[in-house]
């Protein structure tokens, strides 16, 4: 990159650093994606040839691969759905009423009970992982599937309610004015003007959470103990640990199969919801 | 932050009064109470799961860090036992320096890479291209990030690892290590995961912020004969400290707190090479079954994060809001 690109009279630094700038990127991007071909690249692979060409292409593609790979991992994949899709629900109504709320209606101590529930964003998770496992131990909800979708439930609305309340407020007065007029009370200003109106922002919060929900680890390895109760990425997890030198799993390819088809719910939903994917994970950013 | 400032004083639709501009006699009265308790009503579900579910367990967690506390038996009261008993532990300096080591290479993969990958992008003409390497971007991020933890470990396998592999086939034996394997090396490894860290969130929150950058701000450097890498240094990187103040907050907190990766690629060895207060803290409880010695660690790694949150929320103030779009 030179310093002046723009004063330049001649035409042809500029192609040449734009030129410079593509092959910089490409590299980079071409670093960043090395684990993930590796990945697809394994999953097609016979025992032989995970022992010997690895990081080659090798033909035919092995695709029975995925095949035993989902034999093994179907319940962890359709659990994780489950809770999620669970807990999400909870998640989305509570943010659209605790949304509506904020934004929309007039009562005392309106921006105190705001602010008790934003300022928990700021409680790092390492200070109640401990206790919330003692929580639930004591309710008895360990080794339940209440164990991963009431945390969601419950801790989900935080950011839900933040994110809501910004949309809703931008939402015109005059459609609520108007239904007022025609005598709607507040559940029906909520799901019959607010919800069709707010699906976008529905739409950011619920990758976001989906794709925390699917990616979480700790807390399910911590409180589920029965396997098939179990999630994705601890499933995941053990798998890689127990089964290296199992002949029907740990030939290599299978395994890496599994690590393909616990993303592909990832890849439906960017394909689905492209734009608010990627402002789900630019929040999810900003939630820490 | 700034974001949850701004909705603040967008907050009061047209027409409404925000509460604090009412005065108290009429705010707070019964009768206020009484004619809102729709709102109290549609709210009350939420703050019931909060006291309970989120609420509750720091409270807890900051009382039972005080305590000798094991599931079944009767908490007792101990004092600072805790909090002593980890800082004579011999373990702990050590624990430390690699919490040192995560938050000073956390700083520069999570601030500045992707900084760089952002500027590298939104230097590019085409807005085909543009958009194509910010797709290309997200593409790493549709694998869950255990997969990826699993994958790094792959490639680091002595014997199975491409990364051996490779050097082996370069004639490079010597320096085919075990690299989880061994004390000197196996905490850089860790950080090493995610390399060339380019392809995280951090880009995107830049792009979006150098996004927000107004037009005229451009042109008017232009004429000064600002361009180029003048430009990046002047007036993107002054208005992107915003971005900047959120990736130091996230670095900081996930280094500190964060013991996933390490839990998964070495368990804290080999030795206590690799060992983190989160994982000391995971392990205390978990195979220990010391849950108050292991609240008091979670509220010293709170402490912690919670400081350097201050100390970056002071320290980076952004520039101008008026610069932007």
């Amino acid at each position: 990159m030179t310093t002046d690109l723009k004063r330049s009279p001649n035409r042809r630094p500029l192609q040449m650093s734009q030129l410079g700038l593509h092959l910089l990127i490409a590299f980079l991007l071409l670093l960043s994606l090395v684990p993930t071909v590796i990945m697809i690249n394994l999953s097609f692979k016979n025992g032989l040839q995970y022992r010997w060409e690895r990081w080659t292409l090798s033909l035919p593609l092995r695709g029975s691969n995925y095949l035993s790979a989902w034999d093994v991992i179907d319940a962890y994949m359709i659990n994780t759905v489950l809770v999620a899709v669970v807990g999400l629900a909870g998640v989305l109504i509570l943010s659209l009423i605790g949304g509506y709320v904020f934004a929309r209606m007039r009562f005392p101590l309106r921006e105190p009970l705001y602010y008790a529930i934003i300022a928990l964003l700021m409680v790092p998770w390492v200070l109640s992982f401990i206790p919330a496992y003692m929580l639930y131990n004591n309710l008895g909800l360990l080794n339940t599937r209440w164990a991963l979708i009431i945390p969601n439930v419950a801790g989900g609305p935080i950011f839900g309610i933040f994110l809501m309340r910004a949309f809703i407020t931008g939402i015109p007065e005059e459609l609520y004015e108007s239904a007022r007029c025609d005598g709607a009370g507040a559940w029906s200003l909520i799901w019959r003007i607010t919800f069709p109106l707010s699906l976008p922002g529905l739409a950011t919060l619920s990758v976001l959470n989906f794709v925390a929900e699917w990616n979480s680890f700790l807390w399910p390895l911590v409180t589920i103990s029965d396997m098939s109760k179990q999630v994705i990425s601890v499933g995941l997890f053990r798998l890689s640990r127990t089964t290296n030198d199992s002949v029907d799993f740990g030939s290599g390819g299978p395994l890496f199969a599994g690590y393909v088809l616990a993303s592909i719910p990832l890849v439906i939903l960017f394909i689905v919801l492209g734009k608010f994917y990627v402002e789900g994970l630019v929040e999810s950013g900003i939630k820490m | 932050m700034s974001s949850v400032q701004s909705t603040q004083t967008d907050s009061a639709p047209s027409g409404r009064l925000s509460w604090r501009r009412m005065s108290p006699s009429t705010s707070l009265s019964w009768r206020a109470f009484r004619r809102s308790w729709q709102a109290y009503a549609l709210l009350s579900p939420i703050f019931a799961l909060l006291i309970v579910f989120v609420y509750y367990p720091p409270i807890l967690g900051l009382i039972r860090a005080f305590f000798r506390w094991r599931p079944g038996v009767p908490a007792t009261f101990v004092g600072l036992d805790n909090f002593v008993t980890y800082f004579t532990y011999a373990e702990t300096p050590h624990e430390l320096v690699n919490i040192v080591k995560l938050l000073v290479f956390g700083l520069f993969a999570g601030i500045v890479m992707p900084f760089i990958m952002a500027e590298l992008i939104f230097f590019v003409r085409s807005p085909a291209l543009k958009e194509l390497y910010r797709l290309l971007v997200i593409i790493p991020m549709l694998v869950p990030g255990i997969v990826t933890v699993l994958l790094w470990q792959k490639l680091y396998d002595p014997y199975l690892g491409p990364i051996n592999d490779m050097l082996r086939a370069m004639g490079l034996d010597q320096f085919a290590l075990n690299w989880l394997g061994e004390h000197r090396i196996a905490i850089y490894a860790i950080m090493f995961v995610g390399f060339p860290w380019v392809w995280g969130v951090g880009t995107l929150i830049y792009l979006g912020g150098l996004g927000q950058i107004s037009e005229s701000v451009y042109e008017a450097a232009a004429l000064d004969g600002c361009t180029g890498v003048g430009r990046v240094m002047r007036i993107d990187i002054p208005l992107v400290l915003g971005q900047v103040r959120l990736l130091a907050i996230l670095a900081i907190i996930n280094a500190i707190t964060a013991f996933q990766n390490i839990l998964v690629l070495t368990d804290g060895g080999p030795g206590f090479s690799t060992m983190v207060p989160g994982l000391t803290m995971f392990h205390s409880a978990f195979r220990a079954q010391k849950f108050g010695y292991s609240s008091a660690i979670g509220l010293l790694l709170f402490i912690i994060a919670m400081s350097g949150t201050l100390i970056i929320n002071r320290g980076i103030r952004p520039a101008n809001e008026e610069l932007r779009q």
